[in-house]
């Protein structure tokens, strides 16, 4: 066919560009930078508290990266598509740095107690319960909450559910790894049965994914305030990992793109519907936070409401609202734009504000589940620390995910999608 | 109005998009403005390759979409503050956020169909009568897997015999003539 001539060949070698060490070289620095500027505030503010609360925080970002990465994996296969194969190698590196967020998450669980009012109780115990709350560490509501919850909330279940979730996580991210690399040994004429399989471990894998990661959630980060609870608490950290996925998904496909392989397999129909994918999730984000708040607002219940009180009163308002715009509002207005989604460079930038967006958002929700800090933002040294250590933490995560980039091929070379995305633009509808 | 008869212009047939999109690429770098591109799906090159120009439609959207989001919601608080002040559950008679559903659907709808108006306010829609359609392979191909350039008779350049071994020179499936 006449139009075959027009198409283009892939690079003989596939590798990640030698500037991917460089990117290496500039987070390990970053990091290191903003190691230092983090221990010089805990020790300016004089506890380790505010760093364990922002280590919380970093742990959610890169734990985003990692694991909403290898839903994204997943999801692809699934749909199929050609911006798939483009980010396939980039998910299945951000899925292989799970190792990284498990350290950081063993953090956690090491001073748990810091962090969490009932590991501070022992919920196992009812007179603990009793005795916490007439020394005035708790409230009745919260006494109460720690009782009801005890076979859920106590350090053990913690850490159970916690390397449950991890194992099921590396499995499927060790089995879609390794039949990736497979597949692409194998001949053209197994490509359907490849499909087929990559299909069939992740349409379950995505089921899994979501219950797993609802249970981490609400372990990690909802658990900060024992008494509350919302349905959609997992959803919303689903979406906002697709969320932060797409943004950092479509930072490394453009940044690749100054070199080969990725200069001559991204164009610009891919890179303009992973902008349009982006600003789906951006709608749906809000649907959900919207709708979560508009409940409970109208519900106006005792035990529901004080969540959003401790996060709009006492000058939490201003953050609120700076939220609703960086999160929503910006991306929005930007995304809407068909010229902005398809120029390399304004996309990134909106990309990078997403992602920035996602850890404002974060401390919203972690911050002010804490007794100094709810329905009173007030400014302390440890409150920089929300800069300073997920800036150092997603750093190092940036300086790894760099190294897992380096490790194979960055396109998949046995996918029937290879050839169109080498033909010119719209040779296919 | 130019007068309808005599030659509409030159209908050429391509197989694929990517002929297309360089056969018209080269006619536009040739000088000739007055031709259109006819597929059976969006080629945004294509539409690029004849000098794509920027239309309002999304200004009207954008537009619309703002009025209906100021209607609805100034009309939620004229209900609510002005014309029936309802104490519900002791909530403020201005209860924005109960506000933001309706308001955010009449966003969409109006939005909605101030493009699709706008578009066919711009584009000349719906035309009851298109030359091109006298040609038989046009009707047969055009919204199914053909891809048609079309040099008009208003271009300056048009000339029939040249203007057909130009087009010809793209190794088309075929040229042909189309009336008025």
């Amino acid at each position: 066919m006449a139009h075959e001539t027009y198409a283009k060949t892939l690079p003989a070698d596939l590798g990640a560009p030698a500037f991917v060490d460089d990117w290496k070289t500039r987070a390990l620095m970053i990091g290191a930078v903003f190691s230092v500027i983090a221990a010089g505030l805990a020790f300016a503010d004089g506890s380790i508290e505010h760093v364990l609360r922002a280590w919380l925080l970093g742990l959610m970002m890169t734990f985003g990266f990692s694991v909403g990465g290898l839903a994204m994996l997943m999801v692809q296969y699934c749909s199929g598509g050609k911006w798939g194969l483009l980010l396939r190698r980039p998910l299945e590196a951000m899925s292989r740095t799970l190792p990284l967020v498990f350290v950081y998450w063993l953090v956690i669980v090491i001073w748990m107690k810091k962090l969490y009012l009932w590991a501070q109780i022992d919920g196992s115990k009812a007179e603990d319960v009793a005795a916490a709350l007439k020394s005035g560490l708790i409230n009745e509501v919260q006494a109460h909450a720690i009782e009801f919850k005890r076979p859920m909330l106590q350090p053990d279940m913690f850490v159970t559910v916690g390397l449950f979730c991890f194992l099921v996580w590396a499995f499927y991210t060790w089995r879609l790894n390794r039949l990736g690399l497979e597949r692409d040994k194998d001949s053209p004429e197994n490509t359907p049965m490849w499909i087929k399989k990559f299909e069939n471990i992740s349409g379950p894998g995505i089921i899994v994914y979501a219950i797993t990661m609802s249970a981490a959630v609400i372990y990690w980060v909802m658990s900060l305030d024992p008494t509350w609870y919302s349905s959609v608490y997992g959803l919303l950290f689903l979406v906002g990992q697709g969320y932060m996925v797409l943004a950092l998904g479509i930072i490394v496909a453009v940044s690749l793109s100054k070199g080969e392989p990725f200069k001559t397999i991204l164009r610009q129909t891919e890179q303009h519907d992973l902008g349009k994918f982006a600003f789906a999730f951006v709608m749906l984000n809000i649907y959900l936070a919207f709708g979560q708040f508009l409940i409970i607002w109208s519900g106006n219940l005792p035990d529901e409401i004080p969540w959003y009180l401790d996060r709009i009163r006492g000058h939490w308002g201003i953050v609120i609202t700076l939220d609703f715009i960086f999160h929503w509002l910006i991306p929005f207005t930007l995304l809407l734009s068909r010229d902005i989604k398809r120029n390399k460079k304004r996309l990134v930038w909106v990309c990078q504000w997403m992602v920035f967006a996602r850890a404002f958002d974060l401390f919203w929700l972690i911050e002010p589940n804490f007794k100094d800090a709810a329905r009173n933002l007030h400014f302390s040294w440890g409150i920089l620390e929300y800069v300073a250590v997920p800036a150092a933490m997603v750093s190092f995560w940036v300086a790894f995910y760099c190294t897992r980039l380096k490790t194979r091929p960055l396109v998949q070379t046995n996918d029937p999608h290879v050839a169109e995305i080498l033909e010119a633009e719209h040779a296919h509808a | 109005m130019p007068a309808r008869e005599g030659t509409y212009g030159l209908l050429a047939e391509f197989d694929t998009p990517s002929d297309l999109v360089r056969a018209a690429q080269q006619a536009r770098h040739d000088g000739w403005r007055r031709m259109d591109c006819y597929t059976p799906y969006p080629v945004e090159e294509a539409a690029e390759a004849i000098g794509f120009h920027r239309n309002k439609v999304p200004l009207v959207t954008l537009v619309g979409g703002l009025m209906g989001l100021a209607a609805m919601f100034l009309l939620e608080t004229w209900i609510s503050v002005l014309a029936y002040p309802l104490n519900i559950a002791g909530r403020p008679t201005y209860s924005w956020p109960a506000f933001i559903v309706p308001a955010y659907e009449w966003t969409i709808l109006f939005a909605g169909l101030s493009a699709a108006f706008g578009m066919l306010a711009l584009n000349g829609l719906p035309a009851l009568y298109h030359p091109l359609f006298n040609a038989p392979n046009f009707r047969d191909g055009a919204t199914t897997d053909k891809f048609f350039l079309c040099l008009e008779a208003l271009d300056p350049k048009f000339n029939l015999v040249e203007a057909r071994a130009y087009l010809e020179s793209f190794a088309p499936v075929s040229v042909v003539e189309v009336e008025y």
